[in-house]
């Protein structure tokens, strides 16, 4: 009965209640959307960093004054018990020359299978023996070269052997605008060594036993988990994420004020009404109850449509922002839509809380005599 | 048995820049079963009694004892139960809820207290029967007349069984002929033995009395018995 008495009670000011509903909607929807897009592109940025959590990369210390890593500490690492794959680095900085061009850019060296299990070539084979070398595709396209062209690093000729693909974003080695060649043709000494270890809990054990191997004496390199810089980017997006919610969710205060306004005027143009339910047996619990009912009933209206909105809003915005939407149906995506929903509610029935505290604290007396 | 009893009872209304005493040491027994009829010209403090003996108010000075009990010391929400339990009002303005139909107003105090929903259809039903007027079961107030909305009034007021029922100038906006009917009627619910306590300033209603307590200036000048 209270339901209805609330149905019907919205229901008499019919275009008022719609526009209460319609403040919701856009509040919901706006909020919804604005988090499934934030999740989208968190989740197109971190795919490109690929599957590199179990991954740890070992520097020389620099505060300690270390520029190389040496050969014995990439003994260690690869005695290690935990790492599944070891690719020491080498790394210099070359002036390499194509007929008339000429670039500086970095040049790798690195293992031929390393090589081929991190990256994928666009044209020709991966291929680091008898001369040969692989391209990343930024730099190849800026000398003009293709697979088989003669290229001079440093005084030595190579021949490319493939032209790798354009990778995304790598926090260990970039070669887009690289050149690797073999580990033995560099003549530089190792700057880098990346460990994959077997896996994620495997990093602290990893991280004590350099500690008790290598940094036993002085602390010669760093060790850099993969895992905690994409936990922090995570963390940032997450962050942006809440403050770009937070903006659209003005716009649910706005709707929640618009219902705080709403429920006042009708407790004032309802004052002799309460007054006679208060007198014919209602306790004070029950007005506060048939009020906040009827911003129940605006919260869930609103809500209710403005998730199922949020949907196609948050898709279009995601779609026509990043070009592709990848975790709409997701199970992130269905948190932002259920949190939207709630948070509709929840604001619906906070903005309704003062109107019934209001109404249910009428002196009977007074709100009969109300004209 | 007395079921209110005034004892030195004052009410005084105070604002900012005056005081009006609207009741003065008024002293007033109600027994079970009366019909008692409150008499006096407008600001003769008609109201405020009906208002105070029905729980919405309280004394300023002095005591009243509802079925024996003083109810100075309850609080509001003892105050509603009472109101809900023990008194039914009607008011010379009917004060239906318009959003809700004849069977639904008169089912609204049995929601309060809490009767299940088939309990409370046949007796909203048996009451609107009782005041004649089943057939307007399914109309919302503003679809019946004046007379018809009385009648609703009454039955929502008798639906939890009250010992008293409060009356305000129940004909006040009525014909003679419909107000003459509505009059019947609380006589009938007098006859089942409801204490009926009638506000009014109309002298032609006297005669529907046991008794008529005459009130002016906020004191009782006369008490009389209405011989039938």
């Amino acid at each position: 009965m209270y339901l209805q008495l609330a149905i019907r009670n919205l229901g008499r000011t019919k275009v008022r209640s719609a526009l209460a509903i319609v403040g919701i909607i856009i509040g919901v929807t706006a909020i919804t959307s604005i988090g499934i897009f934030g999740e989208n592109l968190k989740h197109i940025v971190l795919e490109s960093f690929g599957d590199i959590a179990n991954e740890v990369i070992i520097l020389p210390n620099f505060k300690e004054g270390y520029k190389i890593i040496d050969e014995k500490t990439i003994e260690i690492v690869k005695k290690s018990p935990y790492s599944s794959q070891v690719i020491p680095v080498k790394t210099s900085s070359e002036e390499i020359r194509f007929r008339d061009k000429k670039r500086v850019a970095t040049v790798y060296g690195m293992d031929e299978r390393a090589v081929m299990t991190l990256f994928e070539a666009e044209n020709g084979t991966i291929s680091l023996k008898a001369g040969r070398c692989v391209i990343g595709k930024v730099l190849a396209d800026a000398l003009g070269v293709k697979v088989g062209s003669k290229i001079s690093v440093d005084n030595h000729i190579y021949r490319i052997s493939a032209i790798l693909k354009k990778e995304g974003a790598r926090f260990d080695i970039t070669p887009n605008s690289a050149l690797i060649i073999s580990e033995k043709a560099h003549k530089s000494n190792y700057t880098m060594v990346i460990v994959k270890l077997k896996n994620l809990d495997e990093i602290e054990p990893f991280k004590d036993f350099i500690e008790k191997t290598v940094n036993l004496k002085k602390e010669k390199v760093d060790v850099i988990e993969m895992k905690r810089i994409l936990d922090r980017i995570n963390k940032a997006f997450n962050q942006v994420n809440l403050f770009l919610m937070a903006i659209a969710g003005i716009s649910l205060l706005v709707a929640g004020v618009s219902i705080l306004n709403i429920m006042l005027m009708s407790t004032i143009e309802r004052t002799k009404e309460i007054g006679v339910m208060r007198a014919i047996g209602a306790q004070k619990t029950t007005i506060l109850k048939i009020f906040l009912l009827e911003a129940l009933m605006l919260g869930v209206g609103g809500s209710i449509v403005g998730s199922l909105l949020s949907i196609a809003g948050g898709y279009l915005i995601t779609k026509l922002i990043i070009g592709r939407a990848v975790s709409i149906f997701s199970i992130t995506t269905l948190f932002y839509i259920f949190g939207g929903f709630f948070f509709g509610i929840i604001t619906s029935v906070l903005s309704g809380l003062y109107p019934a505290w209001k109404a249910s604290n009428l002196e009977p007396i007074e709100a009969l005599r109300y004209e | 048995m007395k079921v209110v009893v005034f004892e030195n009872v004052s009410k005084v209304y105070r604002t900012k820049y005056y005081e009006v005493r609207a009741l003065d040491e008024i002293n007033l027994e109600v027994r079970r079963g009366e019909f008692l009829a409150i008499m006096g010209p407008s600001g003769s403090g008609k109201s405020t009694m009906l208002n105070l003996i029905g729980c919405l108010d309280k004394p300023t000075k002095g005591e009243i004892y509802i079925k024996g009990n003083p109810i100075s010391g309850l609080s509001d929400s003892e105050l509603t139960d009472l109101r809900r339990d023990t008194i039914g009002f009607v008011f010379q303005q009917y004060n239906l809820i318009s959003t809700l139909t004849t069977l639904e107003n008169v089912e609204l105090p049995m929601i309060f207290s809490r009767r299940n929903s088939e309990e409370r259809r046949k007796k909203a039903e048996k009451l609107l029967k009782l005041v004649g007027i089943e057939e307007v079961a399914d109309r919302k107030p503003f679809e019946i007349s004046g007379g018809q909305q009385q009648r609703v009034a009454i039955a929502r007021a008798m639906a939890n069984d009250p010992e008293i029922l409060l009356c305000d100038e129940p004909t006040g906006n009525l014909d003679t002929n419909s107000g003459l009917q509505i009059m019947e009627i609380l006589r009938n619910l007098n006859r089942r033995g409801v204490t009926i306590i009638l506000v009014t300033h109309n002298e032609s209603l006297k005669e529907f009395a046991d008794r008529v307590v005459r009130l002016r200036d906020g004191r009782i000048v006369d008490v009389s018995s209405v011989s039938h």
